[in-house]
């Protein structure tokens, strides 16, 4: 049986280059994200990265903190309940990282045009305030007509903006489950993940679970991302860690703001590298590092009742390395 | 008195919601406002995040994001954001919008973006501070029927003009907005934590509408960082009433505003 299956180590490898659009966030800060995607780029010391998230997440974070990142295209930078994101404001502020400000509807958006392949995508927000005057990729021009400049309706004369589609080089996509071949169900919000997973070139899922191909024969109409799109699949439970992931995790709280406080300088960062970035060698000493305690207390939250009625066909870590072991994947 | 004046903020902002209106609320003082409103006097307030999680009502305290699982744990539909963005906001379908503003001017114009050394050159220098950026705020603020703004009252955060422009109020003020055309209203209230301000119909020019029973115009204009005028029908504000009470500490279960 073909399958797509990789280690998360192969998969940076094969997939990222330095000066790449990446494209990650899949929900908003606190929920699901390629959390581990991005820990991993920092192993291999990725540089230069072109970002596209929607939202900032713990991810861009810690990639900005760590100086990885030279623009960042965004609609939302903060951390919601978390407060501001310390890593991506100490970047802005010293002038190390460019960031271009979007909308949460915007970004999207531009998305759906690089899906659609459309030369522009016409918008009714954004147009009139700083995020269509203001653009740190036209320095000295103010107010700018490149960022977003104003088209005219050809049916009713009105004024609307008019969006860059995006096309990432490479989406890291965090799913709730998939099955080898890459189909992919996620719960709770999509946020713009299946937009996101059209525009990009190509895609990388990182799943929580891996299950079996009955149960996207069961429920194909929840399957918003097939197969056909995706390039490879890593397994990592806890990919979203210290976010949530619905129906699998809660956020870890503790860690969120302990890990957002060490981002807001550079002697905490270092010490964030070492301690949960350069540290693990293997998925259980990853899950080691959370604790095995707080994630069987972060796995019993209050929506881990969505998972029920796809555990049935959860793939155990013995019979998914089995799969990855074969070495036909990708 | 036996309430906080984050608990008056919340019970005037939740006073702005109708019943049965399609409504979008944020993280944090938003989110309590609105659904202590749904609590209160709108039962049938239609209230969604911009995640596109409908239908739900947060669980065991306030959520730490729109997409965390206390409010993911009840929903009855989960969709994206092009979905509660675009097809319930920038559709014109939305009624109310509740937004927060670091900084907000007076023609109701809102910065969540950035602050600027020199706010002239912004084009120019990166901010001295980075706040959050727009969210969907620019969307509710272009597209909800009306938005409701809730801001601290601090003379540094009630600024003549905005450093950025992150959500659309009335511009310039006068008819700047009608240029581009927005399928929502603009701003129909400021609500602060020391009382409410509401535009001048003809000029959008924010005005003091209200004084909260703890407040005063002279408070309120000593706050402002620009002449704030008072309008005509210009009045105290209710109290909170021990109905309004009890419903926004049955929301409020963590009592985070009991604590400001």
């Amino acid at each position: 049986m073909t399958h797509k299956l990789i280690t998360l180590e192969a998969a940076v490898q094969r997939y990222t280059r330095d000066g790449m659009q990446y494209a990650s966030g899949a929900a908003l800060p606190v929920g699901s994200d390629a959390v581990v995607f991005g820990r991993e780029l920092l192993r291999q010391r990725r540089r230069q990265l072109h970002a596209i998230f929607h939202c900032n997440t713990q991810q861009l974070n810690l990639l900005a903190a760590a100086g990885a990142v030279s623009v960042a295209e965004c609609g939302f930078t903060g951390l919601e309940g978390f407060g501001f994101a310390n890593g991506l404001r100490r970047a802005v502020e010293s002038g190390a990282m460019l960031l271009e400000d979007y909308s949460n509807l915007s970004l999207p958006l531009r998305l759906l045009g690089g899906a659609f392949d459309w030369p522009f995508v016409p918008v009714t927000s954004n147009i009139g305030s700083d995020l269509q005057h203001l653009s740190v990729q036209t320095p000295g021009e103010y107010p700018t007509q490149r960022k977003i400049p104003e088209v005219v309706d050809p049916f009713s004369g009105r004024i609307v903006g008019a969006l860059s589609p995006l096309r990432p080089d490479l989406a890291a996509i965090h799913v709730t489950m998939a099955d080898v071949e890459g189909n992919a169900i996620m719960l709770g919000t999509e946020w713009s993940r299946f937009e996101l997973s059209r525009a990009a070139k190509q895609v990388v899922l990182l799943a929580d679970h891996i299950v079996d191909g009955a149960c996207i024969r069961q429920y194909p109409n929840l399957v918003r991302i097939p197969g056909l799109l995706v390039e490879a699949v890593v397994y990592w439970p806890f990919t979203a860690w210290p976010q949530a992931s619905c129906g699998v995790h809660d956020s870890d709280d503790a860690h969120m703001k302990a890990m957002n406080e060490a981002l807001a300088t550079a002697e905490g960062t270092a010490r964030y590298l070492d301690e949960f970035v350069h540290s693990w060698h293997s998925r259980d000493d990853y899950l080691d590092l959370i604790g095995r305690d707080l994630i069987e207390q972060l796995r019993h939250g209050p929506t881990s009742f969505l998972l029920d009625p796809y555990r049935q066909w959860i793939l155990s870590d013995a019979e998914i390395d089995a799969f990855t072991a074969a070495g036909v994947g990708a | 008195m036996n309430y906080t004046r984050q608990e008056m903020m919340a019970i005037a902002t939740g006073r702005e919601i109708r019943d049965g209106e399609l409504a979008i609320f944020g993280v944090g003082l938003s989110m309590l406002a609105g659904y202590f409103a749904q609590a209160c006097h709108a039962p049938r307030v239609r209230a969604m995040t911009e995640g596109g999680i409908y239908g739900s009502t947060p669980i065991g305290g306030l959520p730490w994001g729109i997409e965390c699982n206390r409010i993911s744990a009840n929903a009855t539909s989960f969709t994206n954001g092009l979905d509660a963005l675009g097809f319930m906001v920038a559709s014109g379908r939305c009624d109310v919008g509740i937004i927060g503003a670091a900084q907000v001017d007076r023609f109701g114009n809102v910065n969540t973006t950035g602050i600027w050394s020199h706010p002239d050159k912004k084009h120019l220098e990166p901010p001295r501070t980075r706040l959050t950026g727009s969210g969907g705020a620019n969307d509710i603020a272009c597209g909800a029927k009306r938005v409701v703004i809730m801001a601290t009252h601090e003379k540094k955060r009630f600024a003549q003009r905005v450093d950025y422009i992150s959500s659309p109020g009335y511009l310039e003020g006068g008819t700047a907005r009608e240029r581009y055309g927005f399928v929502g209203g603009g701003p129909s209230a400021i609500v602060t934590t020391l009382g409410i301000l509401r535009p001048d119909p003809q000029s959008k020019e924010f005005l003091l509408d209200g004084w909260f029973a703890f407040s005063s115009p002279q408070e309120i204009r000593e706050h402002t960082g620009w002449a704030l005028r008072t309008a005509e029908h210009a009045a105290p504000i209710a109290e909170p009433s021990e109905t309004e009470l009890a419903a926004l500490r049955k929301v409020d279960v963590t009592g985070m505003l009991r604590r400001g």
